[in-house]
Formats: structure tokens, sequence, C-alpha cells
């Protein structure tokens, strides 16, 4: 009951037309009720059993049979340890599609050139402690990669002509593509996968990276706080943060200590939250806000309420509702960078 | 697209830019128009559309059919996407000419979370209603396509299944100013198509290999059949987020994507030949001139105060002189 008010309250203030009504179709009938999040979480870990390929990674969606990265690495994290055979099978399908650079593509039959999921590839290896040698040429790619706008001929370029994006050149995280600029997403990733490395032997050189990498998430920050793809601002006007993109920044920042650029940011996604129906954006909400410590009984009920496993067609999506639902059990695959 | 870094960076020049470097030819004689006036969104945007479909005599049975509207993100108040009920109402006028399958397919450049955007900006209501599938291009399936343009200097690109699948591919953009490639139109829409899973978000690649450059590639090798340009209300400024509302009140339908950007530009009051990717695009992708664009609706006129662009772009806008020959 409680729920129910909630959510209409909340849907007064997003959509005043509907007053109320939780009759639209994103929401019925998995709006009906709040379900229990450890039974939803075994059906979304059933689901992505389900949906593992024989090769042993898998889509983005259920329409093509093409192994990604990303929803590989997410559904590795998200299966428990009692899932041996799948996590197995998992982790010898990152092994295998690894790249002889040391990098990861983003999917099956992709160039081998390394792409953006390295650090999240990298990291998820790393919490299942199957790293190794594989774990050392990740991290050297990660070393020797970086954004092209830190190139003297670029920095050049964005220091004297090309200005209307506001950003510090000399602060260059990771790109989604080599030889194209660095970007948040695969910022927070990288960060993610060096501050979690382990025995690694140049640490100096390490520490030097994830100092450059934070100092570009600070740089590209929106003025409000959080973050977007990594424009804060274009021709003198702020650009919108996004939930996602604020959520994994924040992931990989949270070693970090406290400052202004990280409590604004919370501060942000705090009051997104309130208004985020979209189980990707509110399940990395979800793990962010507690990975900082702050409650998220009532965010992690929205979400039980809206995901169907079943229907939920992406698995990228699937695999970070089931690790956002795994928090009132106590698990964050996402916290460990205090470790570090 | 706003993010974009580098956007300035692509290595071309004009003078590359103007040779040639396509391998397919896909314009006709002659193009065909069709500028529908429509004052709103609202529900009878479907008798509108369908009318000025018949004038186009399609033969859409047995076909698939794949809706690309321009979905960048959802921002209150901002006119930033096609509009969810122009959309749908195209949905259900080609299935009423017999489409075998309607679908719509978009891969948003900024924002990763499409089914947030779909969520928020009424989209996702509108097709549910219709049962119309949404395939999100940047997370499809994904097949490497020889590029049957080389002006970025790429050979090839990943491009999603659902696009390439599609016998029928409607380009359904906002009719926007934009801060770096001088407009946004039926060309530049199709930078949706290139899925962000491969090149990220945003598609920095397409901004380091040259916007307009990437365009002219993308739009050679995936063709586009049919526009229905949404300048019911359109963007001026700082587009493609941060412009302002510029009600236009009209539907533009094309059977050339060059003629429907070339007649929108001019509905916008600036000039379509000094746009670099539909003055090259006219010379393999479609056609610029009026002599060679039958308009079969209303004539197009050039609005009393043309479209504010950013000051990189105030070139584009009508000079008299060319005015006077109404920009052939």
């Amino acid at each position: 009951m409680a729920i129910s008010c909630l959510m209409t309250n909340l849907l007064d203030r997003s959509f005043p037309h509907l007053s109320g009504d939780l009759t639209i179709w994103w929401f019925s009938p998995r709006t009906q009720r709040v379900r229990d999040t450890q039974q939803l979480n075994h059906a979304c870990v059933q689901e992505l059993i389900h949906r593992q390929l024989p090769e042993g990674g898998w889509p983005f969606t259920t329409d093509t049979t093409q192994s990604a990265v990303e929803p590989t690495a997410l559904a590795l994290l998200a299966l428990p340890p009692s899932s041996v055979r799948e996590r197995d099978a998992a982790i010898r399908f990152l092994l295998r599609t690894q790249n002889a650079n040391g990098s990861w593509p983003a999917f099956s039959g992709d160039d081998a050139r390394g792409s953006g999921l390295t650090g999240l590839a990298l990291y998820a290896l790393n919490r299942c402690r199957a790293q190794g040698i594989v774990g050392h040429k990740a991290v050297d790619w990660l070393l020797r990669t970086k954004g092209w706008e830190s190139h003297w001929l670029w920095k050049w370029k964005f220091r004297t002509s090309d200005r209307h994006v506001r950003f510090d050149p000399d602060k260059s995280g990771w790109p989604w593509v080599t030889e194209t600029a660095s970007w948040v997403v695969p910022t927070a990733y990288s960060l993610l996968a060096l501050k979690h490395a382990r025995g690694i032997s140049h640490q100096d050189l390490v520490q030097l990276r994830i100092r450059r990498g934070v100092e570009m998430l600070y740089d590209r920050i929106c003025p409000e706080g959080g973050w977007n793809a990594g424009n804060g601002v274009v021709y003198g006007l702020p650009l919108a943060p996004h939930a996602d993109a604020t959520a994994l920044a924040l992931l990989s920042l949270s070693s970090e200590p406290p400052n202004n650029f990280i409590s604004a940011s919370l501060d942000w996604l705090g009051r997104r939250a309130e208004t985020c129906f979209a189980p990707w954006s509110l399940a990395w909400t979800v793990l962010a806000l507690d990975a900082f410590g702050h409650p998220t009984p009532l965010l992690t009920d929205r979400l039980s309420s809206i995901v169907d496993p079943a229907e939920a067609n992406d698995c990228a999506t699937l695999a970070v509702v089931s690790l956002a639902l795994r928090l009132p059990a106590g698990e964050n695959a996402f916290r460990v960078a205090h470790e570090a | 697209m706003t993010a974009s870094l580098g956007l300035a960076a692509g290595a071309s020049t004009t003078a590359l830019l103007n040779r040639p470097k396509y391998h397919v030819t896909r314009k006709q004689p002659r193009s065909r128009v069709a500028i529908l006036r429509a004052e709103s969104y609202s529900h009878n945007l479907e008798g509108i559309l369908h009318s000025g479909l018949e004038l186009f005599h399609l033969d859409l049975r047995g076909k698939t059919v794949l809706l690309k509207p321009n979905l960048v993100d959802y921002i209150p108040g901002n006119h930033i996407n096609t509009h969810p009920l122009l959309v749908a109402a195209a949905a259900e006028c080609f299935r009423r000419l017999g489409a075998k399958n309607v679908l719509v397919g978009e891969g948003p450049g900024h924002q990763r979370d499409t089914e947030l955007v779909l969520l928020e900006s009424g989209f996702s209501d509108e097709l549910h209603q219709l049962k119309v599938p949404f395939v999100d291009l940047n997370r499809d399936e994904l097949v490497a396509m020889p590029l049957l343009a080389t002006y970025t200097g790429m050979d090839r690109l990943w491009l999603p299944r659902s696009v390439l699948d599609a016998d029928f591919v409607v380009s359904m953009p906002k009719v926007k100013t934009h801060h770096w490639s001088g407009v946004t139109l039926s060309l530049k829409n199709m930078f949706g198509v290139v899925p962000g899973a491969k090149y990220g978000w945003p598609k920095n690649i397409l901004h380091w290999k040259g916007i307009q450059e990437s365009i002219l590639d993308v739009c050679a090798t995936v063709p586009v059949h049919f526009v229905i340009a949404d300048a019911i209300v359109a963007m001026e400024g700082n587009g493609p987020l941060n412009g302002h509302p510029r009600p236009l009140h009209r539907i533009v339908l094309a059977d050339d994507p060059v003629a429907a950007d070339a007649t929108c530009a001019r509905l916008m009051g600036l000039d379509p030949t000094r746009i670099t990717h539909i003055r090259i695009g006219a010379q393999f992708l479609g056609n610029v001139s009026f002599d060679r664009i039958d308009q079969i609706a209303e004539a197009v006129c050039a609005p009393a105060k043309p479209f504010e662009v950013v000051p990189e772009f105030e070139h584009l806008h009508v000079t008299s002189h060319a005015q006077a020959g109404f920009l052939i």
C-alpha cells in the first residue's frame, strides 16, 4: 500500500496527465505489487542462465545470438557462486575473446584493436579471481590507451580554434574506440579495473593513469553535478547529466576522498532517482547510492515492481537489475574500489 | 548529437570532399516532395499523413518498413525528438498501405538508456498501443558492411541487422539546426543507425572522421527510401539539444533524402547548396535543384525570418542574390 502511494505520488509529479493511473502499459501488470527481491533476483539469474549462449557469452538482446562483452561481463558479475558451470563458461568466453594486444572487443567478430569495454571485462574477471597473465596484458593495454584529445596536435587545436566544448585535453580518460576522444563510461569501467587490479608490478604507472582518469571525470562533470556521455558544457550551455553515466562515474570514484564533485553528483542522482522508472538507469543508480552508504530500499522496491525478468529483452539490463537486487543481502559488486 | 569532441577533427578539406568518392548512385532523374500542412501534434496526423503518402503511390505490399525517427534524449519542454504521434501515425499509414511489418528503430547517440528515453518521451506509450515493435539499434545484432562511399577513409562499418534486413527505410528527422553540421535532417538522422555497442556513446568516430564525410558514407551504404520530416515544431539556434522551438506547421514527405533536406533547408531560410553533405550528396544520393524536384503538394516558401544558427553557420543563410534565383 505504501509503495502504491509512493508510485502514485511520483507519477503525479512526473506525468501529471496520467493522474496516478497505474494501468499504463510499462507498469502493468508489473507494478501491481512489489515482489520479494530475493525471489525476483533468483528469477533474473535463472533468466540469464537460460539466455547464455553455448559459447559462454551473452548477447545484448534475445533477438540475436551474437555475444557481446558488456552483457557477458555484467552477467558474470551477477551470477551467484553456485552457478559454477555458467560462470566458468563465461570466464572461458572472456579469456578466449581477449585480443592479442590485451584488450577486449565489443562483441564476437569485432576487430581486434580494442574497445572501451576492456575495463569492464577485466573488472569482471578480477572479481571472479580469474585474471593472472590475462590481467597483466589488459592492464598494459589500459595504461597505453588514452583519449586522442591528449595528443599534442589535438591539444593545440582544442586550446586554440575548437573551443566550443568545455574540457581540458590534458585530463584524458579512455575512449570507446581507439583513436577517438575519451568518454565517461569507458573511463569509469577502466578506473574500476585499474583500482581493483591485483599483483601489478608497475604500480606507479597505474596510480598515475588512475589520477589522470579521475581528473578527466571531474573535468567533464555537468555544472549541476552528475555526468552524461562526457560533455558538461557545449557552446556555453550546460548539458543535462544522465543517471547511468553518473552512477558509473560515482562507482569508479567511490574510493576517492569526499569532495564537492562527488557530493553534488550524489545529490543530483538522488533527485533524479525520484522520477526514474527505467530499469537500466534505476539499477545503476541504486548500486551507486548504496556504494556511498545512501539508503536504497525504496528504490530497490520500485525496481522490483517494474521489472519482469521474462519480459526484459536486454540481457545487460537484466544483469544490472540482478546486481542491484542483491543489495538487500549486503552484496554490491561495485563496492570494491574501497579495497584497492 | 551534442557530444562532439573532435567534431572538427575530420581531416578532409573541402577540396578533398568535392572529389567523387562514391561507388553507388542512388540519384533518380526526378524526385518528388510533398509539403503538408499540420497545425499541431494531434491524432488527426494519420489522416494528413495518409493523404500525403497516397500522392506517392508506394507499393509496400509484403515489405518490412523500418521507421527511423530522431530520438536523442528527453528534456522536458524541448522539441528535440521526432514527435511520437507522428511516428505512430506513420506506422499506421504504412500498415494501411500493405506493409508486412512495420518497426521503429533508433540508436540514440548520447543517452545510453534507450528505454528511459522511450518511456519519458512518450514513445513507449504510443508504440505499445499500436503494438509496433521497437529495435534499439545500439544493441542490435551487427554485420560488417563495406562502405559504398569513402569520404571518411573508412572501408567498412558495423551496422544493425534490422536496418540491413528492412526493405524500406524511412528517415523521420526532426527539422533542426545543428551546431556541428549546420542542420540535422533526413541524411544526418541516419547517424542513428550506427551502433553504440560498437562505436560508443557518442559515436565519436564519426566526428573524428568528419561529420559531413560520415553522413555521406553512411547514407551511401544504407539507402533511405523515403522521408517524413517533422517540421510541425522545428528547432532553431543551438540545436540539436539546446535550440529554441520554431513552429513551421509542416510535414515534409519525399522519395529522395537529398530533395527532402534541400526542401527543409529552404523552409528554414537556408541555402541547401551551402550545406556540405547536401551539396556533395546531390552528386549521387539525390536531387537538390528545383528543376529536378516535383513539389506535389504545397509550394516551398522561405520564411520571413530565417532560422537562427550558431555563428559558424551564418553563411548558410540565404542571401538576396541567391534568393532571387530561389536557391537553385
